[in-house]
């Protein structure tokens, strides 16, 4: 995603992983896990040139 | 079309209505128990607050899917234009109305036109200026240019064409506009047979 927002034009395009995100069931998780599975909050902006 | 294009068309197609049977079990049944939280449980986890829990009405709380929380930096200011992608019953758009107030605009975005009535009907109810338009992501019904911040909770991931998405998140922000957005994102390629199983890629 971060990669498509600055191919896009996005500028200052920031990322945190959302800390609290999980899936209910332990096996769901632990599949998430293994694929790198996680919830991100991602802001950016479309230039004022644009 | 060929083979592969015609593959991914069908794929579309049934994951479209896949994910429209999924959101709706959320709305239809809040109290069943799904793979992911969501609820005022999932809104409390991810930090909205007690008074916006409390001022929304219980079927937008209730049925709220999201995977984090949007306004924590979208910093919304009053009069601005915000999209919601991926609407669903309408909670993200209903706090969002609250910060642009009444000279602010909230237009709800969903592909399913009965989340879209049941939105609409939930932010009537608490006075909020919301109107939500079915559609898709991938070709939003809106103007270029026309609106001062996008938001989204948990919904681009669940499309095969996240790079159109981008694209027009892009062409309908005004220069200067933003996004705060909050997704699921996976650091490995997914299995073929994940992707080719509507029912693990709408969850």
């Amino acid at each position: 995603m971060f990669g498509l927002l600055e191919d896009a034009g996005f500028k200052r395009v920031k990322s945190a992983v959302v800390p609290r995100f999980r899936f209910r069931r332990q096996s769901t998780q632990n599949s998430a896990e293994a694929f790198g599975v996680k919830a991100v909050m991602m802001t950016a902006e479309k230039p004022e040139a644009a | 079309m060929t083979n592969a294009a015609d593959t991914q068309a069908s794929l579309e197609l049934v994951l479209k209505d896949e994910i429209i049977r999924m959101y709706e079990e959320v709305a239809d049944n809040p109290d069943a128990e799904f793979h992911f939280y969501h609820g005022r449980e999932a809104a409390e986890l991810f930090g909205y607050s007690t008074e916006w829990l409390d001022r929304a009405p219980a079927g937008a709380v209730n049925s709220f899917a999201g995977v984090g929380n949007p306004h924590e930096r979208a910093n919304l200011r009053r009069g601005e234009t915000v999209v919601d992608l991926g609407s669903g019953a309408g909670l993200d758009s209903i706090v969002a109305s609250w910060a642009v107030g009444d000279v602010g605009r909230v237009i709800g975005v969903d592909l399913n036109p009965t989340m879209c009535l049941k939105a609409q009907a939930h932010a009537d109810a608490t006075g909020a200026s919301m109107e939500c338009h079915e559609g898709r992501m991938e070709d939003l019904p809106l103007p270029d240019a026309s609106v001062d911040v996008v938001i989204s909770n948990g919904v681009i991931n669940l499309s095969f064409q996240k790079r159109k998405v981008v694209e027009e998140m892009f062409r309908v922000l005004r220069p200067g506009g933003r996004i705060s957005i909050t997704d699921i994102v996976s650091g490995k390629q997914l299995s073929q047979s994940i992707v080719n199983d509507p029912k693990l890629w709408a969850s």
